[in-house]
């Protein structure tokens, strides 16, 4: 743009400028959206935040001015309640772990793929798996784990074993159903960044006498790690928050923290201690959040 | 090119179960609901229709599936409209806001479904709006929750679009909006259709911030079957989840035409 041009350019520039002006002007564009995420989003949540401080009255909602932290006082000294808030961090933890132990495979083996056609495949097989409603995959899960389940009914059918497995309705199951949910998010935040890792760097490692395994750990690995990061505290938050996994492959048996928020409202009536468990829950997945990105972009070197 | 001879045999074998992990259970979905026993055990009762059937007669499961796709249609105008404009705004202006701006409307992305629907329904209970339990209501918390993905579809075109062609046009006396309509909203028209899609699918899907948002006589899909397989487990769901994985997958195969889908989610 600053190079002298001639007469015709000249007059070219003039329109430009003002295009690229108009972007402060556009800001109405913005608006509605706004509006809606102030109103809908916003007001609701912050006034859920309030009411967590509000004294605990069955059966009560409206929000008032009396401030105390009984609630949050109540989660951090009744084993109950602070039980499931370590059960839903190691149950999410465990989650990310395995995420990542059958995620890695599968997006190194789409971003070498080189087939378009093979490759297109693999992504739609992804995504659809990632796009479908969750309640759907879990009744393909509960036919497959359940006492008469397939898995069960195959395994007595065959006498390999004489009772059911406890596969279901216990915290095993749970970890399936978030493992299922969580791989798509896993593999895709993994695809990029292997794929952007240059051949030669691993050829060049082979060369020097690494053993295949050599290269991958010591070369391939750490240089996938802003996307191990990034997938496996995304899973996290992904798993600390479902309650409808929980609700269904643990049969109300393992009680994380959805499913408290869900029992104190629903069955209780107790909305300020339910909204004081969704704030708990919230933080934990937010302070998640931020480590991962302050993680990624360290890790990245600023480039997320 | 010797490429998938590069990859170990070992992540070969953990993709298959991968893959396994992800497409069995949608694939006993498709068998469950198609099967001829009450319950699908092993072995297998053979095939009928009978649940289908059961399925297209149930007034319960069919005005499900009707709310729901109303409510996703619905939601999915709105929230693309809506964010189709906000995106052009983000992409177009500089500024501390505008960053400020962008990570404001992916929020509810993080904010678990659970917590966003208790929230809402609060909010709707306490402010007199008579939200509570409607039709509307229910729509708004759908468009919240769609929105952020038509903004990052949408966002993810327009950054990569090469805003020289909008200004040639205007160089040939096109005016602003001309431009605009002719060139850039060609070009991003896939995208957007892409990030409309996405909408579609997340709020067809969506049970979480339902929740506390449905009612008895406003059901969706997806919580009629919850409903069902937390008390009777029948097949009459799977039958219903049939229609559903049908309706995703061709809609995943439609978009992967429309955009690059992995520009969209290598980012």
């Amino acid at each position: 743009m600053t190079m002298v041009g001639t007469e015709s350019e000249a007059r070219v520039e003039r329109p430009i400028r003002a295009a690229r002006a108009n972007g402060g002007r556009l800001w109405w564009l913005a608006v509605p959206a706004a509006l809606i995420f102030i109103v809908f989003f916003v007001i609701p949540v912050a006034s859920l935040f309030g009411l967590s401080f509000n004294k605990s009255v069955a059966g009560v909602i409206g929000l008032s001015s009396q401030f105390t932290l009984d609630n949050f006082i109540r989660i951090f000294t009744r084993a109950t309640y602070y039980e499931a808030i370590l059960r839903s961090i190691w149950v999410s933890a465990i989650v990310s772990t395995a995420s990542l132990l059958f995620g890695y495979p599968l997006a190194y083996v789409i971003a070498k793929t080189v087939n378009p056609g093979r490759n297109t495949l693999l992504m739609i097989m992804v995504l659809s798996a990632m796009q479908l409603d969750m309640v759907i995959r879990m009744f393909g899960l509960m036919v497959l784990l359940g006492d008469n389940g397939l898995i069960n009914g195959f395994l007595l059918y065959t006498g390999l074993v004489s009772q059911p497995l406890p596969l279901m309705y216990n915290t095993f199951g749970v970890i399936v159903g978030l493992v299922q949910i969580t791989l798509p998010f896993m593999v895709l935040s993994l695809i990029g960044i292997i794929k952007a890792i240059h051949p030669s760097l691993e050829e060049a490692a082979r060369a020097l006498g690494a053993s295949r395994i050599q290269a991958f750990f010591s070369i391939v690995l750490p240089l996938s790690m802003p996307g191990i990061l990034a997938g496996t505290l995304l899973v996290f938050a992904l798993s600390i928050s479902s309650y409808v996994v929980p609700a269904l492959m643990g049969g109300w048996k393992v009680m994380v923290l959805p499913i408290h928020i869900y029992q104190q409202i629903a069955e209780v009536g107790r909305w300020q201690f339910g909204a004081a468990i969704a704030v708990v829950l919230f933080v934990t997945s937010i302070i998640a959040v931020a480590i991962y990105h302050q993680a990624a972009i360290r890790t990245s070197g600023g480039r997320t | 090119m010797q490429e998938e001879t590069n990859i170990p045999f070992v992540f070969k074998a953990i993709s298959l179960i991968s893959l396994a992990i992800l497409l069995v259970p949608v694939g006993v979905v498709v068998l469950a609901g198609l099967n001829a026993g009450d319950y699908l055990t092993f072995p297998p009762q053979g095939l009928s229709l009978r649940w289908i059937k059961a399925f297209l007669t149930s007034s319960m499961f069919l005005s499900a599936y009707g709310v729901s796709f109303v409510v996703a249609l619905v939601s999915t105008l709105i929230s693309t409209t809506i964010g189709t404009m906000a995106a052009i705004y983000l992409t177009r202006s500089r500024g501390p806001f505008v960053s400020f701006l962008r990570g404001f409307f992916m929020l509810p992305i993080v904010l678990p479904g659970v917590v966003l629907g208790l929230a809402l329904y609060v909010f709707y209970v306490t402010s007199d709006l008579g939200l509570a339990r409607t039709m509307t209501g229910l729509l708004i918390g759908h468009v919240i929750v769609t929105c952020p993905f038509v903004i990052a579809t949408v966002t993810a075109a327009l950054v990569g679009f090469d805003r020289s062609l909008e200004e040639a046009a205007r160089s040939l006396g096109a005016s602003p909006f001309t431009a605009f309509r002719l060139v850039t909203l060609k070009v991003i028209s896939s995208a957007i259709s892409a990030g409309a899609i996405f909408a579609f699918i997340v709020s067809f899907g969506q049970f979480e911030v339902t929740l506390f948002l449905s009612a008895p006589d406003l059901q969706t899909l997806p919580s009629a079957m919850y409903v069902s397989m937390r008390y009777k487990f029948e097949p009459t769901a799977a039958a219903a989840g049939i229609f559903a994985i049908a309706l995703v997958v061709l809609s995943m195969v439609v978009t992967s035409r429309l955009v690059n889908l992995k520009r969209i989610f290598e980012r």
